[in-house]
């Protein structure tokens, strides 16, 4: 009896021993990331961490998934405190939020420009993480936008794909007046709590809330007055269904209710969730405002890996993001076909998967469009304010569909953005 | 000596008395005292997250010159001047009508009207969302019984998102406050309703001449419970409007901007604990005021 129970003792300890062996080998080089999109940023972290590991099998990972807004909030709660230990080795920040963090919390994240080359990447993307010279992110994905239009509902209406090339958002509104006349369709779903649509035209015409040393631009910015004026007047032509948050607009499109969505090319995955609607749509360059430096290529949100200077891992983190990220062309094929992400290294452009046509969308090469509009991208400063800025605009949105004039409302957005930016 | 003897046993149980309570009472200095003192003194600093410099009171000067905190303010406010009496209103209402004996299934409406306030903030918000969309429940069943001809834009025009800020609140914790009336009522000597009525006093002055004043008491507490509720509101509006307080900044309460200023925005710390100081400022003069209007005459 006693022999046995103190063999069990020993066993049990054994196996005590070896696991707590086997969990601080494992411990040692394990990398934490942050993120928030288990169906797109999540999934493709997980695969170039497979693909990390297959060379470097010393090396783990830990990818923690939740929701962005609860990312955020973490990350700053963290960062003010202090406590270090609650931060993750490897974070994904949007590129709105990327200087905010930066300036706020100098030191806070590691330094790689010595040890990447960002030669190779979209210029906007390297500009935005960029602070006193030095680059401190790993560029990810854009939000390189696109004119997302049911041929089927365009087509009852008249027009066809080539009507669709170049427009302006004049020309956009005649013929979302049309759609509705001839199919009963919205022409776009507009979410009027958001400002997201605003952004994409103003940096489309190389315009954001900042100039270019920072400082707060509203009421002289030619490209926000023409943006919040091309808002007003589809407010006013009444050519949009309305939707409060973002659930609500995703279902304007998926529902088919309206019959284009411009947004960034993030979308697609959604888009093409809707297998019913597989061929019935196309992609088109977004329209042109009316202004000097306007393009048809703009983007909205995008985001980053920024690792923290804090980390035990953080030699190996960044060499991790350098070998996948800045270097694997053949990665950024595979989440491309899979996950419809575009990444913002320009090499990976030129492999096999960006030039495939695609069958959903009648067989248009849409990722060549996407990444040969990326390139044209206007880069411009989004400064550390812009959350702030953004929420002005966004109080005001209300009035501008109720008539309310251009100028008026870009003096009520400044002086409230005055209050916030202190 | 006695006094010397009951001298030494008074300091023996009054360090043990203290011994006893030491633990909670280091608990609270720790995590309710200190919070509280730490956050008057960060009202002083202003800057950019991490990067804060002692800025004296120019943080109250800026309060003065925020065109968003002047309209959280009025939001605020607005919301409980206008809910907190409805709801008060209604729960006495209710309160009176359930307490009737005479009243079938009267467990089933105690118990209905009473399970909203047991259902999460977080759940009942996201359900009022939907049920109040653009096509959602609400505007379909409007449309089709005639009320309305379009659909109302309950979350995207300013006026309506306040209304439907106002109609889950209500929803919410007018049940809660009955309960406490109901509990009050059942302490209301019957005879005195007996009395009332062979007088021939008509029900509703029973109800505004004895019910109210009977219950006076209840009705002041929970007042306070509520206008304090209602200040500090924030689950309701951060998930009806996605943490935004729209449109137009409508439905934007003081405790949302507080959030906004630490999480969403370049974090003003010092900025945001004077805000949550306007909070306790409000809180302390309302309840001095419904003390102060209720106090006892004679």
């Amino acid at each position: 009896m006693y022999s046995k129970t103190n063999l069990s003792r020993f066993a049990a300890g054994a196996l005590a021993a070896a696991s707590l062996l086997a969990s601080t080998a494992a411990f040692a080089g394990e990398v934490t990331v942050w993120c928030w999109d288990p169906n797109f940023n999540v999934a493709i972290m997980k695969e170039a961490a497979a693909r990390y590991s297959a060379k470097h099998p010393e090396t783990t990972f830990n990818i923690v998934d939740f929701a962005k807004a609860d990312v955020e909030q973490k990350l700053q709660t963290a960062l003010s405190s202090g406590t270090t230990d609650a931060l993750p080795d490897i974070v994904l920040i949007e590129d709105y939020g990327a200087q905010k963090y930066l300036q706020s919390f100098p030191g806070a994240f590691a330094e790689l420009s010595s040890k990447v080359d960002f030669s190779g990447f979209a210029p906007y993307k390297v500009q935005l993480m960029t602070m006193d010279g030095a680059v401190y992110g790993m560029p990810f994905d854009s939000g390189v936008t696109g004119l997302y239009y049911r041929k089927d509902y365009l087509e009852q209406a008249g027009f066809k794909p080539e009507d669709m090339q170049d427009l302006t958002w004049d020309r956009f509104i005649e013929i979302g007046k049309q759609v509705e006349a001839k199919t009963g369709k919205k022409m776009l779903g507009l979410d009027v709590n958001d400002a997201g649509f605003v952004r994409i035209l103003m940096q489309s015409a190389g315009g954001w809330y900042f100039d270019k040393d920072g400082n707060l631009s509203i009421e002289n910015n030619a490209a926000l007055k023409a943006a919040l004026e091309t808002e007003q007047k589809i407010l006013q032509a009444n050519i949009h269904k309305p939707a409060a948050g973002w659930t609500e607009w995703v279902a304007t499109f998926t529902s088919g209710d309206v019959a284009t969505v411009t947004t960034g090319v993030w979308i697609t995955g959604t888009v093409k969730a809707q297998a019913d609607q597989s061929g019935k749509w196309g992609v088109a360059p977004i329209p042109k405002l009316n202004v000097e430096g306007a393009s048809h290529a703009s983007n909205l949100g995008g985001s980053s890996w920024y690792v923290t200077a804090s980390s035990a891992e953080k030699d190996e983190a960044i060499d991790f993001l350098n070998e996948v990220y800045a270097k694997d062309v053949d990665f950024y094929q595979k989440i491309l076909t899979e996950r419809g992400a575009v990444g913002s290294l320009m090499a990976a452009r030129n492999g096999p998967a960006y030039s495939e046509a695609d069958a959903f969308f009648g067989g248009e090469k849409v990722w060549q469009n996407f990444s040969d509009w990326l390139a044209k991208v206007p880069a411009v400063n989004y400064g550390v304010f812009t959350n702030e800025v953004d929420t002005a605009v966004t109080a005001h949105l209300p009035s501008l569909g109720q008539g309310a004039p251009i100028d008026d409302v870009l003096k009520a957005v400044d002086s409230q953005a005055q209050g916030q930016i202190q | 000596m006695a006094a010397g003897k009951t001298g030494g046993l008074k300091r023996y149980y009054d360090l043990n008395g203290w011994l006893f309570v030491a633990p909670s009472l280091l608990l609270i200095a720790i995590f309710l005292v200190y919070p509280i003192l730490r956050s008057l003194y960060l009202s002083f600093f202003a800057g950019k997250g991490m990067m804060m410099k002692f800025a004296g009171f120019g943080n109250v000067v800026r309060l003065w010159n925020d065109p968003v905190f002047l309209q959280a303010l009025t939001n605020t406010v607005t919301f409980f001047i206008i809910q907190v009496p409805i709801m008060i209103t209604l729960a006495l209402m209710l309160a009176a009508v359930l307490n009737n004996d005479k009243l079938k299934f009267i467990g089933f409406f105690r118990t209905a009207i009473f399970l909203p306030c047991v259902a999460s903030l977080v759940a009942y918000s996201v359900l009022f969302k939907s049920m109040f969309s653009v096509d959602g429940v609400v505007n379909s069943a409007l449309l089709a019984i005639g009320l309305i001809s379009t659909p109302i834009g309950w979350l995207t025009e300013p006026f309506w998102a306040k209304v439907l800020v106002i109609l889950a609140i209500t929803w919410r914790w007018t049940g809660y406050n009955m309960i406490f009336y109901l509990a009050a009522l059942q302490n209301v000597d019957k005879s005195i309703y007996e009395a009332a009525r062979i007088d021939g006093v008509p029900a509703w002055a029973r109800f505004v001449y004895i019910t109210v004043p009977m219950l006076k008491p209840v009705i002041l507490f929970t007042t306070i419970i509520s206008t304090i509720g209602t200040i500090q509101l924030f689950d309701e509006v951060y998930n009806l409007t996605e943490g935004r307080g729209g449109p137009a900044n409508a439905t934007l309460t003081l405790s949302l901007y507080i959030y906004n200023l630490t999480f969403r925005f370049m974090p003003s710390f010092g900025y945001a604990a004077t805000i949550s100081y306007v909070i306790v400022l409000m809180v302390a003069l309302l309840s001095f005021l419904q003390f102060y209007a209720a106090r006892d005459r004679s």
